[in-house]
């Protein structure tokens, strides 16, 4: 796997040190450890617990942790700016923003704990669910020599053996979202812009504070 | 005054089966609504929130900042650190009341960090256009002595991207909280008629002349009717 991988990379830059990385980092299919498979039930669990959930209140305080517990997994595949992302923006602010709409609402005092069962929705969510299940066949594993990560060195290799030639930072996800795909950046810092002029709107403000 | 009435309304029916229930009886009797006695004084000082803030806020806003300006040899980049640093303010807000904040942070500076990180962002992607080049096209930038590459990109990280999240952050927290304080709101949480029983409740537009002058006069509002985030917690 290396093997395939190397000459491309070796090719594309030369003295760079990101190049020795390309080259030892070796796919492995692991198994699934005892941290990830608890994680994984972890956020099974609090998602469930969210939908499920009588009193909203809860189910958002149960979101904020599916939302850790997702920001644990992303850093478990090593993808920690995504985890970074995932923990500031899901788990704190999404909760900090839904808790302030809550305490505006009036709070129902519930019996029971949790929802009852919805079957229609139950049978549509299932059927998704089934839907998705099959596709998960055709799914690489994890570190698989086979993924289109490693199978496809002159796109991904690419960007790992060439982003400290010609950017200048270490950091590959930055280059991309900065250099690489900057344009495509901007769009989206106007969206986040855009976000917030349309929530001035809608609440009919003027200003922020 | 009533717009603030019409967007709790809108809350609660967003709330499907919840708001479905109970908009069937007009009063209380649906369910029991326990908003004035669990939600308690609108805001609490909590000794313990506060003195844990005062130690974590600094480190946290360094965290953010660092994540933030490092962005380009480790794992992070302006959205992350801006929406850290947006979340240190949340923290405040949280400890030491909403409309403090508020007061502490004005509207210009949430403002500013929004519009003048586009601007940022958007200059510099126009830069290399007008010099000749493609959008953002970095390695025209007029960077005496430096990379241009390497610095337009943190340029763009640090001052345009970051700004641009955190404000916007901070500006939706304020504006989502801004019907906390009875000030140009309607009537403070406790004494409003929940479920629209109340008369101005059933016309809830058509108000757009009394919003502009609720802001200019911050002290009326927190002084009788402080931040109700205690009880969100």
């Amino acid at each position: 796997m290396t093997g395939a991988t190397a000459p491309v990379a070796i090719d594309g830059v030369g003295s760079v040190s990101s190049v020795t990385f390309v080259t030892s980092v070796t796919p492995v299919v692991a198994e699934i450890s005892a941290i990830e498979a608890s994680l994984f039930a972890f956020v099974v669990l609090t998602a469930l617990a969210t939908a499920f959930a009588r009193d909203v209140l809860a189910a958002v305080i149960i979101f904020g942790a599916y939302s850790l517990g997702m920001a644990a997994l992303y850093t478990f595949y090593r993808a920690p700016d995504v985890a970074l992302t995932e923990a500031a923006v899901s788990a704190g602010v999404t909760t900090v923003l839904l808790l302030l709409t809550l305490a505006k609402t009036t709070r129902i005092d519930h019996e029971a704990a949790f929802e009852s069962v919805n079957y229609p929705a139950a049978g549509a969510v299932g059927l998704l669910f089934a839907g998705l299940a099959v596709t998960m066949a055709d799914v690489p594993a994890v570190g698989s020599p086979d993924a289109p990560v490693w199978g496809n060195p002159d796109v991904s290799q690419w960007y790992l053996a060439e982003t400290y030639a010609r950017t200048g930072v270490e950091n590959t996800v930055m280059a991309v979202l900065a250099a690489f795909r900057g344009f495509d950046t901007f769009g989206e810092a106007v969206v986040v812009f855009a976000a917030g002029i349309a929530a001035l709107i809608v609440l009919r403000r003027e200003v922020f504070a | 005054m009533s717009d603030a009435d019409a967007s709790d309304r809108d809350a609660d029916a967003g709330r499907g089966g919840d708001a479905e229930t109970a908009d069937v009886d007009s009063s209380a009797s649906a369910g029991r609504l326990d908003s004035e006695t669990r939600q308690g004084p609108p805001y609490t000082e909590s000794q313990v929130i506060m003195s844990t803030v005062k130690v974590v806020a600094p480190f946290a806003f360094t965290y953010g900042l660092f994540v933030t300006f490092h962005g380009g040899g480790s794992p992070g980049g302006g959205f992350q650190g801006g929406a850290i640093t947006a979340a240190v303010v949340f923290m405040i807000a949280f400890a030491f009341g909403i409309e403090s904040t508020r007061q502490w942070l004005a509207n210009t500076v949430v403002v500013a960090l929004a519009v003048g990180g586009t601007l940022v962002f958007a200059g510099l992607g126009l830069v290399p256009v007008a010099r000749g080049g493609a959008f953002l096209q970095y390695d025209l930038l007029p960077l005496p002595y430096l990379d241009p590459v390497k610095y337009g990109m943190e340029a763009v990280e640090i001052v345009g991207i970051a700004p641009i999240v955190s404000g916007v952050l901070v500006g939706l927290f304020f504006v989502l909280a801004r019907g906390f304080n009875g000030e140009g709101s309607g009537p403070p949480i406790g004494e409003r008629g929940y479920l629209g029983s109340t008369s101005e409740d059933a016309e809830p537009a058509a108000d757009g002349t009394d919003e502009t002058d609720e802001t200019d006069d911050p002290n009326s509002g927190s002084a009788g009717q402080p931040a109700t985030d205690g009880g969100a917690r």
